[in-house]
């Protein structure tokens, strides 16, 4: 309840942030308008030349477009700003407010800046997989369709227990500004699926950097192509790396010592 | 004149050497997405044969030849000039003597460019090494040819893009504007595909526009895809867009500076 009404105070905040610079909402709505009409030429193209892509059809790979986006929402809405704010923390020693609140650190560390209009950006995904879904034919079995709901919320979990692994590196490393940068560049790799990468690309983007975890696995499970074990596994490793990464995240902070006092 | 350039050299090339390290994590940036489409037409070229003509081995050299000309004509002028239009630190720059985008910036462009394609070429040698392209099409007269085009992709996107940022003499912010430019840019220029792959129309439309110049004639001049006359014909319309983005910029840029208030200076 206590975390329920931080967030919506935290909401509100940033709410107010942006209702500060409307026209700028406008004209991030209309770019990313712009760039779903980009992505879907690109399917376009691809599709005018193939019937399939790698034994994928145009509705899966629109669904795929739809959890990428999904998955891509959540980074630029609370990933990327927030890392922009810790890293700035972290050197100029400000952190040390954040830590001395009554209320979990990581919790703060993740939801202090919102980038509201990405809510759109979300509607839009799931819209995109709604579409992607009934284009491929109604073939897909409502167990598939939940496990597909359950692993790509897994998924991201993963990317997110990588990201504050990798923010809480900064405490060991204190000059550490790339924390993310791998992270963001290989996030596009996501907009395809991971099967038809060359063998070395997916083993990067399915073990060392799991994009393909939180888009392609999700789909592949939409798809039947996994064994319930897999499905299982699969949650299993989510739930473990959010453990791992909030203890590597305490560590951290209890190695912290402040770059102010 | 050329002391200047030298001795600006000296600076920028220093400024930039500081950052060698974050060079080689911002390739990733420019890697990332060739090497996805890459993969995606391989994958399809290897399932039927060919693509509309074109083979496995003829997009792998598309797409890493696409890497190193993106590298020689892209241009960073939004990153290191707007924001000296919005905080008004470009009233110091304004002082000196010397035409501030047309020597300070353009030699910073290029101290990066050389920084970076130091960088991308160790990376470059692993790919050809896993992708094991055949670029048999290739010879010294063909690479020779396109170094002119290459040329003149570059001024054009320096050109234009720093008449996008001078923009920021009206409007202050300019990201959104030069996002969308850079969508156009991905369009137009053969970065997403070759152009030849794209539907009648685009392809139509991009031999009118500048961004071909970008990436996809240097590209198709190396790898000897282009008939002469074909050729000929891009190098005429480089040239005449060359010399219609050198009218916008100083256009832009006059009208510019006089409305210049330096804000917060």
């Amino acid at each position: 309840m206590h975390t329920l009404r931080l967030l919506s105070a935290l909401f509100k905040v940033n709410l107010q942030m942006t209702l500060a610079y409307r026209t700028d909402t406008v004209v991030n709505i209309l770019l990313n308008l712009m760039w779903l009409g980009w992505e879907l030429l690109g399917l376009n193209i691809i599709f005018s030349n193939t019937p399939n892509l790698g034994g994928w059809g145009l509705g899966e790979l629109i669904a795929l477009l739809g959890v990428f986006r999904l998955v891509n929402a959540l980074m630029a809405a609370l990933i990327w700003p927030n890392t922009e704010k810790f890293n700035a923390s972290v050197r100029d020693g400000t952190l040390d407010y954040t830590l001395l609140q009554p209320a979990d650190s990581m919790f703060l560390v993740t939801f202090s800046r919102m980038v509201i209009w990405r809510v759109w950006d979300l509607l839009l995904g799931a819209i995109l997989i709604i579409i992607g879904i009934r284009m491929s034919g109604g073939t897909t079995l409502p167990l598939n369709f939940v496990s597909f709901l359950f692993l790509a919320i897994s998924g991201s979990v993963i990317l997110y227990s990588l990201w504050i692994a990798l923010i809480a590196a900064t405490f060991w490393f204190v000059k550490f500004d790339n924390n993310v940068t791998i992270l963001q560049a290989l996030l596009d790799t996501g907009r395809y699926p991971a099967t038809v990468y060359p063998a070395w690309l997916r083993l990067i983007v399915t073990y060392l950097v799991p994009i393909a975890v939180a888009t392609t696995v999700p789909l592949q499970a939409l798809r039947g192509d996994l064994s319930p074990w897999q499905v299982i596994l699969f949650l299993a490793i989510g739930v473990a790396s959010f453990l791992v990464a909030s203890r590597i995240w305490k560590a951290g902070v209890r190695k912290y010592s402040g770059a102010s006092s | 004149m050329l002391r200047i350039y030298q001795r600006l050299w000296q600076v920028n090339w220093a400024e930039q050497w500081q950052y060698r390290a974050n060079l080689l994590m911002y390739q990733l940036y420019w890697l990332v997405s060739p090497v996805v489409y890459l993969a995606v037409w391989v994958t399809i070229a290897n399932s039927q044969g060919s693509v509309n003509g074109l083979t496995a081995n003829d997009f792998i050299t598309y797409y890493l030849t696409l890497l190193i000309v993106d590298q020689l004509t892209s241009d960073i002028t939004i990153h290191i000039l707007a924001y000296k239009i919005q905080d008004g630190t470009l009233s110091g720059d304004l002082l000196r003597p010397i035409h501030p985008i047309l020597t300070s910036t353009l030699v910073n462009n290029i101290a990066f460019k050389a920084l970076s394609f130091m960088a991308l070429i160790p990376i470059w040698i692993v790919l050809v090494l896993l992708f094991r392209p055949d670029f048999n099409s290739i010879t010294p007269g063909s690479i020779l040819l396109a170094v002119p085009a290459i040329l003149l992709g570059f001024l054009t996107s320096f050109l234009l893009g720093a008449s996008i940022t001078c923009l920021a003499f009206w409007t202050t912010r300019v990201n959104s504007i030069s996002e969308f430019y850079f969508a156009l840019i991905t369009l137009f220029s053969g970065q997403f595909v070759p152009l030849q792959l794209m539907p009648p129309l685009i392809q139509q439309m991009a031999q009118f526009l500048p961004f071909q110049m970008f990436k996809y004639v240097p590209i198709q001049i190396i790898l000897n895809r282009l008939s002469p006359a074909a050729i000929l014909l891009d190098y005429g319309t480089g040239i005449l867009w060359l010399g219609l983005s050198w009218l916008i910029f100083r256009w832009i840029w006059r009208a510019g500076v006089k409305r210049f208030s330096a804000v917060g200076a």
